[in-house]
Formats: structure tokens, sequence, C-alpha cells
């Protein structure tokens, strides 16, 4: 498939529509391991599963597997998990506590930075003459946000900070306490890891910005199952207080949140977990704490998002994140974290697991209807009849506007209020820009 | 209880087998028959089965190295799992189930369980600790199959002339789960 060649485009965000087969060719697939994920910043984990020197988890930088460390002198290190020898992966135990990795094959031993410190038949083999510093681990920049661990091996990639832009704001409130204290989060133990039959793209467009898909989770909202006593899966259904729902994009990385903007500053707290009034008491202090905290921007319920390409979030106490692994076009393993408030009482902590657990992942009660449903949809992506159309993106086309509504949002937030596909536009103008190289539909400089 | 397990599967005229004797044939029967009452989807009568503290947990299984074999599980209660449930959130699954807008659930999927190699770890007269291997197939719209294999422990307690489930540990031989999704009750 020649992407720059084509008389149409594959993404045509202005009126609304792309080709189907950026779900399904496997020539496109390629290019994007290429393209858009070895040129991105990934997420790879959190820093609360490494606590001590030694500590390391397996994990995916995308396509490529990694081994994240805290070496002995206590830097985060994300290490390409392949031997520089023959390729063998030289941790494969999915978590533990290791001064060095023996590469089970001609037995090439790397420090847990990555060094290479031993190889057999150094001086009978290679006559000293091995040049150790060229054959460390290959290793990966690494950036540290607020608990979670970043990594891209592309040098030329701009900064971490850089990428992000204006969607600092809201990652960093992710990775906070429901308290709004920085850093507040930690990682359960257990990484929820299992596979959809489908391309890793349609979970990322759903976090962006799908509010149009109410319907996949008519099951669950009807049995209801937030501590809240009423039918719903949201703890923030119970807020009373009236806001506007914003689709805040951040185009020039391509990334985006879904989000409520309450009409009045410094809302009362509503009961959000009345089924346990211990959860409830805890979260009520967090409510104000908070809003103390955010300043103005305490108006904002950040309810989840996407870091292009491959982070989605859920937030608005249901702190999870998925990270698509892209393993074929029509094949995603998803790699399913899920986070609780560090300084909680206990008690709070069990009533947010098992809480999360059930909404989250293969067994979760929300997340089993759009894996389904994105499993169901690769099917129409791969009809060869339907090629003849494209995918329709045209929900709420053509409203949004840029640092909207309130300057504070950021200038470089492009926003669309309702039940809109604006996001998802803005997810693909991005991934276009970064596949084709032609420059973005949504840009500040061309709005004005 | 035999009676009762085959309703379903019995035509009229067949003859009543004998009732189970020993304690190990009538924890095998029960466990025969609740997983009948599962294929057969029966969620409600299952649901009877179960104590009303029913612990039901299925960890998170990690690739471990040989001198940390406490790695291989997730923990109870502390850590992620797969399921950690009690009779409340599993009477609400079946209530997701049975509603007819459970996308992941319909049209119903088609299951088998089997147990073997039953075999009763201890006894007493209120309760009987039993491990198990489980094989469960699934089979959902045309081309899409789950199989789940892996080693179950089940504390029961005598109920009547039956059981009820106190407990159930169930351990699937996956660390990365191979499919999208955990619809089924094990």
């Amino acid at each position: 498939m020649d992407l720059e060649s084509r008389d149409q485009p594959l993404i045509d965000v202005q009126s609304g529509m792309i080709d189907r087969r950026i779900f399904s060719d496997e020539e496109i697939f390629e290019k994007e391991m290429e393209r858009v994920f070895d040129k991105s910043w990934l997420f790879v984990g959190h820093e609360s599963l490494i606590p001590k020197n030694g500590d390391y988890f397996l994990s995916q930088a995308g396509r490529e597997p990694v081994v994240v460390t805290r070496d002995s002198k206590g830097e985060v290190n994300v290490l390409l998990n392949v031997c520089t020898h023959r390729g063998m992966p030289v941790c494969r135990y999915d978590r533990g506590n290791a001064k060095r990795f023996t590469c089970p094959y001609h037995g090439w031993t790397f420090s847990n930075n990555g060094e290479l410190k031993g190889v057999p038949l150094n001086k009978e083999g290679y006559e000293g003459k091995l040049d150790r510093s060229r054959w460390g681990m290959i290793r990966a920049r690494v950036a540290r946000y607020y608990g979670s661990i970043w990594a891209t091996f592309d040098e030329s990639a701009p900064s971490f900070d850089d990428a992000l832009g204006d969607m600092a704001f809201w990652l960093r409130e992710f990775m906070m306490g429901p308290d709004g204290e920085d850093d507040g989060l930690e990682a359960a133990e257990g990484i929820l890891k299992f596979e959809i039959p489908s391309n890793w793209k349609f979970g990322a467009e759903n976090t962006a910005g799908d509010l149009y898909h109410d319907v996949s989770h008519n099951s669950v909202q009807r049995v209801g199952i937030s501590l809240t006593g009423l039918r719903t899966r949201h703890v923030w259904n119970a807020d009373k207080n009236t806001f506007r729902t914003l689709n805040v994009t951040f185009p020039a990385g391509g990334h985006a949140v879904r989000a409520n903007l309450y009409d009045t500053p410094n809302r009362e707290y509503f009961s959000q977990w009345s089924q346990n009034p211990e959860a409830d008491a805890y979260f009520r202090d967090a409510h104000y704490a908070r809003q103390k905290r955010l300043g103005e921007k305490e108006r904002l319920l950040n309810r989840g998002g996407v870091v292009f390409p491959n982070f989605a979030y859920n937030s608005a106490n249901r702190t999870s994140a998925s990270v698509w692994v892209p393993r074929a076009a029509g094949r995603t393993e998803v790699w399913k974290w899920v986070f609780l408030p560090k300084n909680a009482p206990q008690v709070v902590k069990d009533t947010m697991r098992n809480y999360l657990l059930r909404y989250a992942g293969p067994a979760g009660m929300v997340e089993q209807d759009d894996f389904e449903n994105w499993h169901s949809a690769q099917v129409g992506s791969e009809s060869v009849a339907a090629e003849r159309l494209p995918m329709n993106y045209q929900l709420h086309l053509g409203h949004a506007k840029w640092a909207w509504p309130e300057a504070w949002i950021g200038e470089g937030a492009l926003v669309d209020e309702g039940v809109s596909e604006h996001a998802q536009r803005v997810f693909y103008d991005r991934w276009n820009e970064m596949m084709t190289g032609k420059p973005r539909v949504f840009r500040r400089e061309a709005a004005e | 209880m035999t009676t009762q397990s085959s309703e379903a599967a019995t035509s009229p005229g067949d003859a009543a087998p004998p009732p189970p004797s020993t304690l190990r044939e009538r924890v095998a029967d029960f466990l025969a028959y609740e997983g009948e009452l599962l294929d057969e989807r029966q969620f409600e009568r299952w649901l009877e089965l179960l104590d009303e503290d029913v612990s039901y947990w299925m960890p998170v299984v990690r690739n471990f190295e040989h001198r940390r074999p406490d790695d291989e599980y997730t923990r109870k209660d502390k850590d992620a799992a797969w399921f950690d449930e009690g009779k409340q959130t599993l009477m609400q699954r079946i209530k997701q189930i049975q509603g007819g807008d459970h996308w992941a659930e319909e049209p119903l999927s088609r299951t088998t369980h089997m147990t073997t190699n039953i075999r009763i770890v201890s006894a007493t007269e209120s309760e009987i600790t039993v491990k198990c291997k489980f094989l469960l197939y699934v089979n959902r719209r045309e081309e899409e199959v789950r199989l789940f294999v892996g080693k179950r422990t089940d504390v029961l307690q005598p109920h009547g002339d039956s059981f009820l489930i106190k407990k159930r540990s169930i351990f699937l031989d996956q660390s990365k789960m191979l499919f999208k999704n955990l619809t089924t009750f094990f």
C-alpha cells in the first residue's frame, strides 16, 4: 500500500471518512510500527512496581519487549529484552529482583542497567578485544512522570514534555490521588494481559472519545456496579451538579480527553460511594482537598483519554489503564493496569480494587462488551465488499473551538462539546501526519 | 440431588440410578451437577449452591523465577485477579447475562464443563476440601473457541443431602489470557 500517492486518501478528517484498510492491511500495520510506534513515547509501567534497587518487571514498548529495572544505583532503565549477541530475551520472568541478566543461549551477562559484564571465552574467543561498551543491551530514552514510566528508542523524537504538550495537565491529574496529591497512585500487583482479535486503533479511538457508544453498556447500567446505590457503572453519576460534556483534544500530539466541566466552582460533594460509608468518607474529604490543590481547574472532571498512540486511561475514580500492544493488523494484546490511591486506608483500596476488577478487563462487566464489539468491528474492516464505502466519523463534525470554553484549558486544546466523534478525527489526523508526513488538518495556525 | 440433576437429560421411564454412597461419590456427583446447571444455563439454580459468604477467586498467573515460587499467583485480597467475587456480585453477573443486551454473551455461548481427578484433601463434619482439574470448552457464535484448563480447590459444606460451596479457588494454566473475555463461570 503506497500511502503517499493514493488518489483517495486513507484519512479524510474534514469530511469524516476513514478507509477501512487502516484496520486490516498488514502493510499499513508494519508501517505503523516504524512510523508511529517507533517514533512515539510509550507507556511501559509505574515506579511502584519496582520500589527496591534491582527490582524489575517485563513490559512492552509497543511491539518491542522490554525489561524495566531499578538498577543498583536506583535509576530507572528501560532495556530492550533482546540479547545483543543472538537475540534471545535475556529476562524470562514477569517480575523479580536481579543484579544481572544472563542470556540462556550463550551466556552473555548484562547488569541491571544493561551494561555487558560477562562474555564466555572472552580471552580465548575474542582475544579480549570485544568492545563491551558497544554491546550492552539496547537502552530506551526514559521519562518519569509522576510515577508513570515512558520510553522511546528514537533518539530524534522530541522530549516527553514536548510530545505531551498541554495534555500534561490531564496525565498529571490522572496520576494524582483522588485528593489531588501528585504521584498519588500505586499499581496493583498483577497486570491483566489478554488478547482481542481486532486492530489496536479500535480501542484507542474508543478511549479517545466515543460518548456515542453508550448502547454498548446497557446491560451493566441496568445491573449497576458502582457503589452509589444507583443503577449505573460510574460513581460520578451520583454527583447532581450540572456540567458540560467536553471532548478535549490536543491535535499537535494526537492526545484526547473526555471531561466534565462543572458549571459551579467549588461544588459540593454528593455521596458517590454510599454503599461503603468508610470509602464515602474518604472520597468526601478527597473531593474538597482536590478543590484546594487544583485551583480554577477543579471544575474539570477528568473521565479518561488517550496519550497517543496506545496509552488509554480511565479516571474519575476508575483509575486503570490499557496499553494496546499491536501484534498484527487484526490482533491486539491488551495490558491492563489497575491503579489504587497510594495513601488511602486499606478499606478504600480494597473497595476500589474490587470495583475496578468488575469494571475492566476480560472479566469486567463494562469492558467485556467493548471487546466483543471491537472484535466484531474487525469483521467489517476485513470485508472487501465493504471497502467500497469508508467508515463514517461524521458525528458532530465542524463545531470544535480552540482554547475553549475557558482559555486556561490551554492554547493547544481543540474542544468540542457533547456527543461527538471529534476526538477520533483528531486521533486519525495525527496518525495520518505520522504515517504520510502530510501536515495535519487541525492546526492552530491554519485556523487563524 | 441425583433425580434433580438428571431432570433435563433423563427421558420418562428411565429408572432412577442408585444414589451415590461414599463421600467421594457424592462430591463427584455434586461437581458434575453444578457444571451441568451452568451448561444448561440454569444460573439461578447454580447460584443456590453457593454459600451466602462464598469466596470465588481466580488469581492472575505469572512466569516466575525458580527461587521465587510465591510469585506464581497474585495474592487474594491484595492484588489484581481475574475474579474476586462474592454471591452478590456473581448474581449481578448472572443478571447481566440474562437481559439479552449483554453483547459479550448475546447470543449465549455454548459451554461444556468437565471436572476430573477429584480428590478429597480433608473432611470434617462441617467442611470438605476438594481438589480437581477442570476443562471448560466455550464456543461462541461461529468460530470463536476458548479452552480453559486448570486446577480448582473447593471448600464444600454439607447441606442436607447435598453441599454448599463456601470457597472456590481457580488456578488457570494461562499467564496471558489467550482470549478476549471471561464471561463464563468456573
